[in-house]
């Protein structure tokens, strides 16, 4: 066929094919803001020509196919570089938060509070006798547990945010999953009809959303239905099915369709799931541990001090502050319960016994031997309490285990009793006499019985004949000499699905505490490096991406005038097909 | 490359975001006067700032220990020196009152001189600082030397101890700042005990006794000797103290300076890097609100 008909028939064609090149336009014009949105594009081809008089004529142009611009390989890799970026976003914040914690800044941080209760033993020692000193050291004491127990505490809160965070983003999550599912399933209907292009883009970005909360591989299929999985290759999606992820108690659990569930938290390294997840169970725990370390190191050097030591007067009872599993355990022992068990070791301390005008009683101390792993609780406390009657005084005095499996020594009459030269450490590891109490950043406190009695606060020592001197200011010099000595606290390293592993570090507790803060900044800081070298590839990504699959106004516009001139000129076509008739009409009727 | 209207505006809103920051980074220097502003600025900077801040607070305390020496060392030298004169006016008037042409009335009168300078001893050896006793040993709270009987004394008990009351001024560097009583007033109540050689003279010049009151001379020479030993030993002390105080305020301008090299600012560099930063912010905006302007749509 030849002729006017078939330039009208082209003109009818080549009308519809350009106006449906605008309307594709149109769409993309309109979705230029819309994320995820892939730019179509128009493919027109000519239709293929028939023969006429031994030619082959062309038969105008069709719209063949609407096509979405994309490019999986760049989707790809932009999505794991999503889940990247948004594990160490979230890792940048926390450790922000975390280094403003231990801020150093302001004149309440660790290391100030650390130098100031130093400093207050040796303003006890410039004046033993003094009230002023003694509330001082009280105080110093005090405001050091409080900053140890408040770091230690906001650390803690700190996790639970996390865990908080973590089922509500579970939920997003598995919305997400379900959501690609039954996208995928509306895919694969559609597909039989034509390209679901919006419907894809909708898919792919809900995996985009996704990939910003967790770690995933997606694989599209020739179908249309996507496989989506998770860590060591846990399904997420597979075809029109998700799989839900959920809590038991803190640890991130995978559904499988049977009723069994895989614990798969520490496969999860990326998203803000990952960065939380490292935050929670790597930095916080590591400084968490850390810091116990340092409160332990400290509680103990000055306990294992004050215990050698006497106040401005003997004690007229003393309970122990740290409670054993029971009376009749080795106390050198595990099984004894002491916090500090393994501090004891077979020695022996002195202790020595005062009546009521202040004067020694029996003009000599008791030895009291200690054999770290025979010695119990009963047995000290039988040793004990015969020591009145052996220095002759009369039962003044008594030594017994209570209820709670502490030491509690009591004098009566007036009579007091002082300790000296324990070279067995099993004072301050029962808490008699000691300074601190608890065992880590989160239970160290000052000792109540000190907090009521300032006079208790040792600075002095019972000197060989059993004198206790105002002026005495020995073991308050030892005790501020103990910020110069170098003393082993051990330092651990977290890692996620690994046994947490320590090692030691020999030096002054202040040095371990400033490099300790240091870590916590190195920690941030590269944190902080992480995040913008993320920030640069993402950001190279996506203009990749964009320069495949994003719309650009100007190239949209210039193609529209293209196609508006080429739907004009078709236009003419009819034009000129009508008058071509016409033409032929008109001869007919000559 | 094609570039998508999403490109520009994603570029603008991250270079923004990076001048900004920029920025306000360079203006927390300058406010805060540090280059130090949080852990991580700089984390080995860091550390050395927190041992010599810990170092200049020990270094402060030292200072106060050291005041503290210096007030006990200068009570005690104030004390001793006064002690000093009052013995060498006591041996003036023992070889005055040893010659043979003074009366027995004479020697009445000059007892009751020396008892005089007795009393003024005593108090002397109980002399305090901030309410404690400097010549009782650790023994602060109780009056170091009291008389058996006060109208009529014939003994001096000391009531302190014999460990002298020490302070710290350096790591494992103790100095004794109070005394040991009885190793400056006289040891042995027989021999060379400086309140005895008073009583004893008192109480022989109180009798006429001329023999007692000559022997009474050598005793105080020893004990001015032994006074005089006490006053080099603590000018000595006290020195020993102003070489370190001197020592001390060396090291914390040295520290000082380290610390503020490491944490503090250079003003002038960071009123530039902030004036840079804002340039290079206007930049961004001016060039970032002309791209904004341009699109084809506005010429169809």
């Amino acid at each position: 066929m030849s002729g006017a008909g078939m330039v009208l028939s082209v003109a009818k064609g080549a009308l519809l094919a350009q106006r449906g090149a605008i309307d594709i336009i149109s769409h993309n014009i309109a979705n230029v803001n819309t994320p995820g949105y892939s730019k179509q594009t128009a493919i027109l081809s000519a239709i293929e020509g028939s023969p006429y008089s031994g030619k082959i004529f062309g038969r105008g142009v069709s719209l063949e196919e609407i096509l979405r611009n994309t490019d999986s390989f760049v989707e790809n890799r932009l999505r794991e570089r999503r889940s990247e970026l948004s594990a160490m976003q979230e890792k940048e914040i926390y450790m922000s938060t975390i280094e403003g914690l231990f801020s150093e800044n302001t004149e309440n941080g660790l290391s100030t509070q650390l130098v100031d209760f130093w400093n207050a033993w040796y303003d006890v020692s410039n004046n033993p006798a003094g009230i002023p000193e003694r509330e001082i050291i009280n105080e110093r004491g005090v405001l050091l547990s409080q900053a140890f127990q408040s770091l230690s505490t906001d650390l803690y809160a700190m996790q639970q945010e996390v865990n908080h965070t973590l089922s509500s983003t579970l939920e997003n999550i598995n919305a997400l999953t379900a959501k690609i599912a039954e996208l995928s399933e509306q895919i694969v209907g559609m597909q039989v009809k034509g390209e679901a292009n919006d419907l894809k883009d909708r898919r792919s970005e809900y995996l985009t959303q996704l990939a910003g909360y967790i770690n995933v591989k997606a694989y599209e299929h020739e179908d249309g239905n996507m496989t989506v999985s998770t860590g060591r290759g846990y399904l997420l999606v597979c075809k029109a099915e998700n799989y839900e992820l959920s809590l038991e108690g803190d640890q991130i659990v995978w559904e499988s369709s049977g009723t069994g569930t895989v614990n798969i938290t520490d496969t999860i390294t990326g998203g803000k799931l990952g960065g939380w997840l490292d935050i929670r169970d790597e930095l916080i725990p590591k400084y968490q541990a850390d810091m116990d370390e340092m409160a332990k190191a400290i509680i103990w050097q000055v306990n294992q001090t004050h215990s050698q030591g006497v106040g401005l007067n003997g004690f007229t009872g003393v309970t122990g502050t740290d409670a054993a599993t029971g009376a009749a355990i080795a106390l050198g022992t595990a099984g004894s319960g002491l916090d500090f068990y393994d501090k004891i070791q077979d020695g022996s301390f002195q202790i020595w016994l005062y009546d009521s005008s202040g004067a020694l009683v029996g003009a000599t101390s008791t030895a009291i031997p200690i054999d770290a792993d025979v010695t119990t609780l009963n047995a000290l406390a039988a040793d004990l309490t015969t020591i009145d009657t052996d220095l002759g005084a009369a039962d003044v005095f008594s030594a017994t285990v209570n209820a709670d499996n502490r030491l509690v020594l009591t004098a009566t009459g007036g009579y007091t009793f002082a300790f000296s030269g324990d070279t067995s450490n099993v004072l301050a590891a029962l808490g008699v006499n000691t300074f601190f109490t608890g065992d880590s950043a989160a239970t160290i406190a000052m000792n109540p019985a000190l907090a009521l009695d300032k006079n208790l606060i040792a600075a002095g020592r019972v000197s060989a004949t059993g004198e206790i001197a105002a002026g005495d200011n020995s073991n308050a010099l030892v005790m501020s000499n103990l910020q110069y000595e170098d003393t082993s606290i051990r330092r651990w390293i977290y890692e996620r699905g690994e046994t947490a592993v320590s090692g030691n570090v020999v030096g002054t507790i202040g040095a371990y505490l400033s490099s300790f803060e240091s870590s916590i900044g190195i920690a941030s800081q590269s944190a902080q490096r992480l995040r913008e070298f993320n920030q640069s590839i993402f950001n190279t990504l996506r203009q990749a991406r964009d320069s495949v699959s994003g719309v650009s106004l100007d190239e949209e516009m210039t193609n529209l005038i293209k196609y508006q001139h080429a739907y004009t000129a078709a236009a003419k076509l009819v034009t000129t097909a009508d008058q071509m008739l016409e033409t032929l009409l008109n001869l007919k009727t000559i | 490359m094609r570039i998508s209207n999403n490109s520009v505006y994603e570029n603008i809103k991250y270079n923004l975001e990076l001048a900004t920051q920029a920025m306000i980074e360079a203006n927390n220097v300058v406010s805060s006067n540090k280059k130090i502003n949080h852990l991580s600025d700089d984390p080995v900077g860091l550390a050395n700032v927190l041992d010599l801040r810990a170092s200049l607070a020990d270094i402060a305390q030292i200072g106060r220990n050291i005041g503290t020496g210096q007030s006990w060392l200068s009570a005690g030298e104030n004390a001793l020196t006064q002690i000093e004169d009052l013995l060498a006016q006591t041996k003036t008037l023992t070889v005055e009152m040893s010659s043979a042409t003074k009366t027995a009335s004479q020697r009445q009168n000059a007892a009751a001189t020396v008892d005089g300078y007795l009393r003024q001893v005593a108090s002397l050896a109980n002399t305090q600082v901030n309410g404690r006793y400097i010549f009782g040993g650790t023994v602060t709270n109780t009056q170091s030397f009291t008389f058996d009987n006060e109208t009529t004394p014939t003994l001096m008990t000391y009531n302190g101890n014999n460990t002298a009351f020490a302070i710290r001024i350096g790591q494992n560097s103790d100095i004794e700042v109070g005394r040991d009583g009885a190793d400056v007033f006289g040891t042995n109540w027989d021999d060379d005990n400086i309140f005895k050689t008073l009583i004893d003279l008192k109480n022989n010049l109180q009798t006429n006794n001329v023999g007692g009151v000559q022997s009474a001379m050598n005793m105080l020479d020893d004990n001015l000797n032994g006074v005089r030993t006490k006053i080099a030993n603590t000018g000595s002390k006290i020195l020993r103290l102003d070489v370190k105080q001197s020592i001390i305020d060396d090291m914390s301008i040295n520290y000082t300076e380290r610390k503020s090299k490491i944490e503090d600012a250079d003003i002038a560099e960071a009123i530039m890097n902030l004036k840079a930063k804002e340039l290079a912010y206007q930049a961004v905006l001016s060039s970032s609100s002309k791209v904004m302007d341009l699109s084809l749509v506005n010429y169809l």
